[in-house]
């Protein structure tokens, strides 16, 4: 007897939906339970940032960089400072860097155990997500400390940072890794090596490195596939040379390499190799420095244009700035890693069952702010 | 039919795995507890050091308070502001750095800077501020800031200040008739003039 081909329904997800982080609509095509096409419908939250950023000092772009990726923004800030110090060729000195990568590292560790975290929640595991939000909330207390906002910092500027660290913050740091380090591990037994969830995510989902490089999925998606790229190591910026830290990859422990699951583990990798850099960074870090010491009064870059590439939690973020010689950009371009690893869902998630769509989505951890801009 | 057995072991062991750590913080719940009956109890807030001292200064976020008596409306925070949300007038002063009892203007800031200007209008929309904290770096007198600023006594840290009505979020710092105010001294001024 043959397969029995049933008509062709056409479903909607979203764009209310809470599985689709944030405001997206998927059309799918359904025989079924099975998916034959997935359609993502964008622009639910266009806030035209790029083009209200041409309006804007160069100062002020920051609190949109802020806004992007809302749940990395010390990485969206440190993405543009990078860049544009790189247009107006200012060098900070080594208090503002490590600093920069002690903000940038816990706020990768706060992004990717939200990432996990929910993506243990599309799937029903509800315990998780909610240990993982309570030590978030003591990353997010560290910002709270250093620069009052607990979301959106606007804490890195062009040439150095608004402020110095607050008295404390070293200790509060060191006795917050100090609580957190045994916690990665307790996470990994509740919820990688549970039975459901490796039954949910092994073997769903996979994509094979090609696939991964021809659509150009960067960051933790494209490690989990077993490529090793990881900006921070392949293309230094900022003090991350001087750091001693592993790239994790993905090794198809459970099930084949590049599968849902080597991607949720690939972040918990990450969240080890960052508190290691966060320690070192805090050894290391300069008594003394101002911390606007390089700060240009008045951010008049020169005519040109730079593009520029940082590692954010989500991969490659890329900078293109514009400059007429004025004081508000030309045209400022952001590349979101978020964006191509959502253009790859078709790719991976057809010809699966519904519900692994949710899984497979949540396993590429996008952040839809970031997407649509 | 290994793998039948290894299934069973590895789900048995995950439940008992999961059901472990349940059971630690079952015990530990009372110094492991995150939840809060909000209204009632509310988390403390950090130690915060707050003034002008840049040494030991923790910036906050909260809404936004002018110390008008020492505001020379130089327009800097408006300009400084992303998304427009501080509106400012101002008018001449009739002689630079002196007191007009009528109206409540102070001619000299605490700084010691004699003002050239009356401040008319000093609006912030605070349903519109995105809490940036762009426009206090740039004021000379820094006579803006988020409440809590230099004086933390009379300014208590508050995070709570939602409306019924969205127009109650715009703030109005300027002195109460102070347009009117300057306009009736300037007539009375001419008139004696004349
Ligand atoms: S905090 Fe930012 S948005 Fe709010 S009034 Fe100041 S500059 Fe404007
Ligand atoms: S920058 Fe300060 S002095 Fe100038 S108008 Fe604003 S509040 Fe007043």
């Amino acid at each position: 007897m043959g397969v029995v081909h049933g008509q062709e329904m056409v479903l909607n997800i979203g764009p209310q939906h809470p599985a689709t982080h944030g405001v997206l609509r998927l059309q799918v095509k359904t025989d079924g339970e099975v998916i034959s096409e997935i359609t993502p419908y964008l622009g639910y939250l266009h806030r035209c940032f790029e083009k209200h950023c041409e309006n804007v000092s160069y100062e002020q772009v920051i609190p949109f960089t802020d806004r992007c990726d809302y749940l990395a923004s010390m990485t969206m800030n440190f993405g543009y400072v990078v860049a544009m110090e790189q247009l107006m060729d200012i060098k900070v000195n080594d208090r503002v860097e490590y600093i920069r990568v002690i903000m940038a590292e816990l706020q990768r560790i706060a992004s990717h155990l939200l990432a996990t975290g929910v993506f243990g929640l599309d799937l029903g595991a509800f315990t998780p997500f909610l240990h993982m939000l309570r030590d978030r909330e003591r990353i997010i207390d560290l910002f709270e400390m250093t620069c009052g906002a607990r979301l959106l910092y606007n804490y890195m500027w062009v040439g150095g940072l608004s402020h110095d660290l607050p008295k404390g913050f070293v200790e509060a740091t060191l006795k917050f890794l100090d609580y957190f380090e045994p916690k990665i591990d307790e996470f990994e037994n509740l919820l990688g090596h549970n039975k459901i969830f490796v039954e949910r995510t092994a073997d769903i989902g996979i994509m094979p490195a090609e696939v991964a490089i021809n659509y150009g999925v960067t960051g933790p998606n494209l490690r989990a596939s077993g490529v090793n790229w990881d900006l921070r190591k392949d293309n230094p910026y900022s003090v991350y040379s001087k750091l001693d830290f592993n790239v994790p990859i993905g090794k198809g422990i459970k099930g084949t390499v590049g599968d849902s699951w080597d991607r949720f583990y690939v972040r918990l990798q990450e969240i080890r190799e960052s508190v290691k850099i966060v320690r070192q960074a805090i050894d290391q870090l300069p008594k003394d420095g101002d911390v606007h010491q390089s700060m240009p009064k008045k951010i008049r870059p020169p005519k040109g244009s730079i593009y520029s590439r940082t590692e954010s939690p989500r991969g490659d973020l890329g900078y293109y700035i514009e400059s007429d010689g004025s004081d508000t950009p030309y045209r400022l371009k952001m590349r979101s890693p978020a964006f191509t690893a959502l253009g790859v869902l078709n790719e991976i998630a057809g010809g699966w069952l519904m519900s692994d769509v949710l899984a497979i989505l949540g396993s590429l951890d996008i952040v839809l702010g970031e997407i649509d801009r | 039919m290994k793998r039948y057995f290894t299934d069973i072991y590895e789900s048995v062991s995950s439940i008992l795995g999961g059901m472990s750590i349940t059971l630690v913080h079952l015990f530990k719940a009372r110094n492991d507890n995150v939840t809060l009956q909000y209204p009632e109890e509310k988390w403390p807030r950090p130690e915060r050091n707050i003034g002008f001292d840049h040494n030991s200064y923790n910036v906050i976020r909260s809404r936004l308070h002018v110390d008008m008596d020492d505001c020379i409306g130089c327009l800097k925070c408006e300009r400084a502001c992303p998304v427009d949300c501080i509106k400012i007038e101002t008018e001449k002063a009739p002689a630079r750095g002196e007191d007009l009892k009528e109206i409540k203007h102070k001619g000299v800031t605490s700084n010691g800077t004699r003002k050239a200007l009356v401040v008319t209008r000093f609006d912030i929309d605070m349903s519109e501020c995105c809490y940036c904290n762009l426009c206090t770096y740039p004021c000379p007198e820094e006579c803006i800031f988020m409440t809590g600023g230099p004086n933390a006594k009379k300014h208590p840290i508050d995070y709570e200040f939602s409306e019924p009505d969205r127009s109650d979020l715009i703030y109005r710092f300027a002195k109460k008739g102070a347009k009117e105010g300057l306009a009736e001294l300037n007539n009375s001024k001419q008139e004696a003039e004349a």
